[in-house]
C-alpha cells in the first residue's frame, strides 16, 4: 500500500502562499516531535543507565556476569544466581503457560460459537488488566502459605524418581520459592500468549479448514493439519513475547521468590531474580553497588531486546511468506 | 565537644518546667488515646513545614507513634516517616532526598563521604533483637552466641542438633529442619546483629558484619523487619531476628540469649535498659550495647538513631526538624515502652538535646 | 468390454466408520481444550474473588477518603492519600503521554512512510514498549529525581515513558486500518495533508484510539516499581505534584503485602479492590468504546 502523497498544487493566482500549506507544515513539525520524543527518551535511557552501570563493568569486569558471589561486604558483584533465577521462573512459566494458552486460543477459536466469543475474549481479557502487584499480594498471602503443604506432599512423592525428584523438591521447602514465582508468571503471561495465538489462528483460511473436513478430518486432526502448520511462527511469536515480558516482571516476583540468591536444581528452594534483587535493594545501594545494580538493570533491558527482536523476526518473515502464499 | 556542663546548666531550668508540666498532664490530661502524656516543646507553634524521613525498621513503631503524638501538638507540621532499611535512610539523606533519616548503624567512612551536608548523630531509643522462631512444641528457647552464630552460618540445620539440645537440656527437640530468615534489604538490624556474633562468637561467626551480609544458601529473606516477622510467623521451624516490638505484638516466641556474665536472659526492655546503661557513650553520641557485660543485660540491644543534617536552609523545614527531635528526646521517650522500646538513660538524652543546639537554621 | 471395475469393497461415509481411536483422540483433545479455558478462569476467579471478599471488609466510602495510618501497625484508616494519589499521578502521565503519543503515531504513519527515520523510531518505539518498568523507574530516579527531588511529577514521568511508546504503535496500527479510499475522496475534494489527518483520518480511527489510550492508562496505574524510587510516601492527601512525596494504590499495596499485621494487611486487600475497580472500569469502557464504534461503521 503506498503512501498517499500530497496531491500537487496548483500554484495560486495571486502570488499568495495558501495558509493551508503553512498549517500543514506546522502540524507535520507537531508530528515529528512526538516520533522524535521516542528517539531521544530511548537514547537517554540507554545513555545514562549504562553510563551509571559502567563503575560495576569495569570494576568486576566479566566476573558481573559470569561469577555467583554476590556479596556486598566484600565489593563482589556476580549476577549469574540472579540471572539464573530470571531464566528459571521464566521457563516454569512457559512450559506452564504454553500448553493452557494453545488450548484456550483453540477453544475460543474452534470450540466457541461466535456469539459467545465476546464473552470468552472479555474473560481473559479480564486476567490481563489485573495488575502485577495485585498478583504479587495475592500471591504472597494466599498461593504462597497454601502451596508449602502441597510441595510437600508433592515432594515426598517423587523422592525416589532420579530428576523429577530433585527438581521437585526443596532444602528447605518453601511456599515463596522458584515454583511459586513460574506458576504466577504463568498465570500473568497467559492472556498475551493467548491473544496473539488467537489472531494467528483466526487468520487460517476457511478454505484449507474446510478442505480437512471435507476430506473426512476430526476436529483434531483439521486443528493439526491446517491450524497448526498455518500458525507455527505466530505460536512462536507469542511464546517469545510471554517469554520476554516473564522476563521483565518485577514486582510479582519480588514478593514470591523468597529473595535467596542461590543456583539450585531444586524448584521448591527460595530463590533471586534479577528484577526483583533491583527493586528489594536498590534503595540503599551506594557506588559501586548501586551501578551494579543498575548493570543488572541493563542486562535484564538486553535480555528483552534480543528476545523481542527474534520475535519480531519471525513474525516479519511469516508476514512475507503469508503474503507471497497468498499472492 | 558538647560543652556539658554550660548546656546542661541551660536546660535545667526549661527540663524543670517541662517536669513540672509532664507531671501536671499526666495526672489531669484524660485523653482518649489511653492517657498518653506529652508535653509541649517550649511553647512554640511552629511554621508550617512538611519533612520525610526515611530509614530504619527497626524503630518504625516508636517513630511513628511519636510523629502521630507530635502532630497533635504541631498541627502545622507533617512529618512521614517512609522506613525501607538504614541503608536507604542513609542513602536519602546523603542525596539530599529526605530531611531526616533513622538509621540503627553507623555510616561507614566512605559513605560519609557522600553526604550533601555534614550530619550529626541523635540516639533516640534501644531495643533487643529478638532471635525469634515458630517451633511447633518449644516454648521457652534457649541459645548460646556460638549456637546462633551456627544456625544463621549454616552449620547447624536441624533443631535437634547437639548443640541447641547442649542449651537446652530440658527441652524436647524435634528433628524440624531449621528455615532461617534473614533480612532481604539493607538493614541496621543484620548490621547490629552481625555486630554482636562477631563480638560474642567470634570463632563460631565468619561472615563479617554490615547492612547486608553474604548468607549461605537456602535461607530465606524479607523485606523489613516486619516482612521477617511474617515469615517465621508462617513457616514452621523457622528462625528470624526481629526488632523487640514487632516480635512482641505479633504474637512471636522468642529465644532467651546467653549474656557476657554466662546468664541466660530473656529479650525483655529491662533487659534493654541495663545493657545500655552499661555502654561507653561516644563522642558523636553513638555507643555500643551489644553483648554489654552485666547479669541483666539482654546481649542483642541494639541502639538507633536519627541521622540530621548540621544545616537546614529552609528555615521552616530546619525548625520543624529540630521541633520534632526535640519532642523524640523530651515528650517522646515516654511513648518508647507502650510500643516495645527501652527510653534512653536521662543522661543520654540530655547529651543529645545539647546536641541539637548544633544544628543550624536558615 | 466392461469400462469400470467395480472394487470389491465400497468405502463407507458413514461417521461410525472412522475409527474408534481418531475419534477418542479428537474428543480428548477438545476435553483438553476445555479444561484449558477452565484452568485460566479458575485463577482469575480465586484472585477476583480474594480481592473482593477481603476487600469489602474494608471498603466503604471512608475508606476511599480517609488518612492512611501513621503508625502502620495499627488497624483501621483508609487509603485517600492513595487513591488521590494514583488518580493524579496516572492523570498526569496520561497528559503527557497522550498528544505526544497520537502525534508520534500520526508522524510515523502519515508522515513518515517507509523513511529510514521513520522505520528507526518505529523500531526504537518497539524497543521501548519492552523496557521493564523497573528500568524506567531507575532512569528516572538517577536523571530526574537526584536533580529534584522525589515528587509526584517524577512518578507521572516514568508511568509516562512506559505509555508513550503503546499510544505511539496504537495510533499507528489504527491509522492504517483507516481505508485509503476514504483519504482519497478527501484529496480529491482539495483537501490537504493536515487537514485531511485532522477531520477524516482521525475520527475514523478515533475509538480504536480510545480504546488503546484507555488500555494504556489502565496499565499505568496498576504500575508499581516506576514509583519505588520516585515518590517517597505520605499519610495525607497531598495534591501538589511538583512539590514533597506522594503516594499510590500501588506502593502501598506492595509494602503492606509485606507486612505482619493484619491491620496493614487489610488496607492491601481494600487497595487492590480499589486499584482493580480502577483498571476494571478503565477496560470495560474501552471495550465497550470499539464495540460501539465497530458496530456503528458496520451498521
Amino acid at each position: 500500500m503506498s503512501e498517499p502523497t500530497d496531491p500537487i498544487a496548483p500554484e495560486p493566482l495571486g502570488g499568495h502562499r495558501p495558509p493551508g500549506r503553512v498549517v500543514d507544515g506546522t502540524f507535520r513539525v507537531f508530528a515529528a516531535t512526538g516520533g522524535a520524543l521516542v528517539l531521544l527518551i530511548l537514547a537517554a535511557i540507554l545513555i545514562t543507565t549504562t553510563r551509571n552501570a559502567w563503575p560495576a563493568f569495569a570494576d568486576q569486569g566479566l566476573s558481573f556476569l559470569t561469577s555467583s558471589t554476590w556479596d556486598v561486604v566484600q565489593g563482589t558483584f556476580g549476577t549469574l544466581a540472579f540471572t539464573y533465577g530470571t531464566l528459571v521462573i521464566s521457563l516454569i512459566a512457559l512450559l506452564i503457560a504454553v500448553p493452557v494458552s494453545l488450548g484456550v486460543a483453540l477453544f475460543v477459536t474452534e470450540l466457541v460459537p461466535d456469539r459467545a466469543r465476546r464473552a470468552v475474549v472479555f474473560v481473559i481479557d479480564l486476567l490481563a488488566a489485573i495488575p502485577s502487584v495485585v498478583f504479587g499480594l495475592w500471591g504472597i498471602l494466599v498461593l504462597a502459605p497454601a502451596l508449602t503443604g502441597t510441595y510437600t506432599n508433592v515432594a515426598d512423592e517423587v523422592s525416589g524418581i532420579p530428576v523429577l525428584g530433585t527438581l521437585l523438591s526443596g532444602d528447605p521447602i518453601s511456599g515463596r520459592s522458584f515454583f511459586t514465582a513460574g506458576l504466577i508468571l504463568a498465570i500473568m503471561i497467559t492472556p498475551i500468549i493467548t491473544s496473539i495465538t488467537r489472531e494467528t489462528f483466526a487468520t487460517v483460511p476457511r478454505a484449507q479448514k474446510d478442505g480437512a473436513f471435507a476430506l473426512g478430518a476430526t476436529r483434531w486432526e483439521m486443528i493439526r493439519g491446517a491450524v497448526f502448520p498455518h500458525s507455527r511462527s505466530g505460536i512462536v511469536a507469542g511464546v517469545l513475547l510471554g517469554f520476554g515480558r516473564a522476563i521483565g516482571e518485577t514486582i510479582a516476583v519480588a514478593l514470591v521468590i523468597g529473595s535467596s540468591p542461590q543456583i539450585t536444581a531444586r524448584l521448591f528452594n527460595s530463590g533471586d531474580a534479577l528484577s526483583a534483587v533491583i527493586a528489594n535493594q536498590f534503595g540503599e545501594s551506594t557506588g559501586t553497588y548501586q551501578a551494579a545494580l543498575i548493570g543488572m538493570g541493563v542486562l535484564l533491558f538486553a535480555l528483552t531486546l534480543v528476545i523481542s527482536m527474534i520475535a519480531r523476526g519471525v513474525i516479519h518473515r511469516a508476514e512475507r511468506r503469508i503474503g507471497t502464499a497468498s499472492a | 565537644m558538647i560543652r556539658s556542663r554550660t548546656a546542661s546548666r541551660r536546660l535545667a531550668w526549661p527540663a524543670l518546667a517541662l517536669t513540672i508540666a509532664l507531671g501536671v498532664t499526666a495526672c489531669g490530661g484524660s485523653s482518649d488515646d489511653g492517657g498518653k502524656t506529652t508535653s509541649t516543646t517550649g511553647g512554640s507553634e511552629l511554621a508550617a513545614a512538611t519533612i520525610n524521613g526515611s530509614g530504619a525498621t527497626f524503630p518504625q513503631a516508636f517513630y511513628e507513634t511519636a510523629i502521630e503524638a507530635f502532630k497533635a501538638e504541631q498541627s502545622a507540621v507533617t512529618v512521614t516517616y517512609a522506613g525501607g532499611g538504614s541503608g536507604k535512610g542513609q542513602t536519602d539523606l546523603a542525596a539530599g532526598l529526605v530531611d531526616w533519616a533513622g538509621s540503627d548503624s553507623v555510616v561507614k567512612p566512605e559513605d560519609a563521604a557522600k553526604f550533601q551536608t555534614p550530619f550529626l548523630y541523635f540516639p533516640t531509643v534501644a531495643a533487643p533483637i529478638t532471635v525469634s522462631y515458630n517451633l511447633s512444641g518449644v516454648k521457652a528457647l534457649r541459645l548460646s552466641a556460638d549456637t546462633i552464630a551456627g544456625i544463621f552460618g549454616g552449620t547447624i540445620t536441624k533443631w535437634d542438633d547437639a548443640a541447641i539440645a547442649a542449651d537446652n537440656p530440658k527441652a524436647d527437640l524435634p528433628s524440624t529442619a531449621i528455615v532461617v530468615v534473614h533480612r532481604a534489604d539493607g538493614s541496621g538490624t543484620t548490621a547490629n546483629f552481625t555486630k554482636y556474633l562477631t563480638k560474642a562468637a567470634p570463632t563460631a561467626w565468619t561472615l563479617g558484619t554490615d547492612k547486608v551480609v553474604n548468607w549461605p544458601a537456602g535461607q530465606q529473606a524479607g523485606n523489613g523487619n516486619a516482612g521477617v516477622a511474617q515469615i517465621v510467623k508462617s513457616t514452621n521451624g523457622a528462625i528470624g531476628y526481629v526488632d523487640f516490638s514487632d516480635a512482641e505484638f505479633s504474637g512471636l516466641s522468642y529465644a532467651s540469649v546467653k549474656n557476657a556474665s554466662g546468664k541466660f536472659v530473656t529479650a525483655s526492655l529491662e533487659g534493654a535498659s541495663a545493657a545500655v546503661n552499661g555502654a561507653t557513650i561516644n563522642s558523636d553520641l553513638t555507643y555500643d550495647p551489644l553483648d554489654a557485660e552485666g547479669a541483666a543485660a539482654y546481649p542483642i540491644t541494639a541502639p538507633t538513631y536519627l541521622l540530621i543534617s548540621t544545616t537546614y536552609t529552609d528555615a521552616a523545614k530546619g525548625a520543624a526538624v529540630k521541633g520534632f527531635v526535640e519532642y523524640i528526646l523530651t515528650g517522646g521517650q515516654s511513648l518508647a515502652a507502650e510500643v516495645g522500646f527501652a527510653k534512653l538513660p536521662a543522661e543520654l538524652a540530655a547529651r543529645a538535646l545539647a546536641q541539637l543546639e548544633k544544628v543550624t537554621v536558615g | 468390454m466392461s469400462a469400470v471395475t467395480v472394487p470389491a469393497v465400497r468405502p463407507s461415509l458413514k461417521r461410525s466408520s472412522a475409527s474408534r481411536r481418531r475419534h477418542a483422540a479428537n474428543h480428548l483433545a477438545l476435553a483438553l481444550m476445555v479444561i484449558a479455558f477452565i484452568v485460566t478462569v479458575i485463577p482469575l476467579g480465586l484472585i477476583l474473588g480474594y480481592v473482593v471478599v477481603r476487600g469489602m471488609k474494608v471498603m466503604s466510602w471512608s475508606f476511599l477518603t480517609t488518612d492512611i495510618p501513621i503508625v502502620s501497625r495499627a488497624p483501621g484508616g483508609g487509603m485517600g492519600p492513595a487513591v488521590v494519589g494514583t488518580l493524579l499521578i496516572t492523570g498526569a502521565a496520561a497528559l503527557l503521554a497522550i498528544p505526544l503519543g497520537v502525534l508520534g503515531g500520526i508522524y510515523l504513519h502519515e508522515y513518515g512512510g517507509g523513511s529510514t527515520r521513520a522505520r528507526i523510531i518505529r523500531f526504537l518505539s518497539e524497543v521501548m514498549t519492552g523496557v521493564p518498568s523497573i528500568v524506567m523507574g531507575l532512569f528516572i530516579y538517577t536523571t530526574w529525581v537526584l536533580a529534584f527531588g522525589v515528587s509526584g511529577f517524577a512518578g507521572a514521568l516514568a508511568l509516562a515513558c512506559l505509555m508513550l511508546p503503546v499510544i505511539i504503535r496504537t495510533t499507528e496500527e489504527m491509522l492504517r486500518l483507516v481505508p485509503l479510499d476514504q483519504r482519497q475522496s478527501a484529496y480529491a475534494l482539495g483537501g490537504r495533508r493536515a487537514g485531511t489527518i485532522v477531520r477524516v483520518v482521525l475520527p475514523a480511527a478515533a475509538p480504536g484510539i480510545i480504546s488503546g489510550v484507555l488500555l494504556a492508562i489502565a496499565r499505568a496505574a496498576g504500575e508499581t516499581a516506576p514509583l519505588l524510587f520516585t515518590i517517597l510516601t505520605v499519610n495525607t492527601v497531598n495534591t501538589d505534584l511538583f512539590n514533597g512525596a506522594n503516594t499510590a494504590l500501588s506502593v502501598q499495596i506492595f509494602r503492606n503485602a509485606q507486612q505482619v499485621f493484619p491491620g496493614p494487611q487489610e488496607r492491601a486487600w481494600g487497595a487492590a479492590l480499589a486499584l482493580i475497580g480502577i483498571v476494571v472500569i478503565f477496560t470495560v469502557i474501552a471495550r465497550a468504546v470499539s464495540a460501539v464504534f465497530s458496530r456503528k461503521h458496520h451498521a
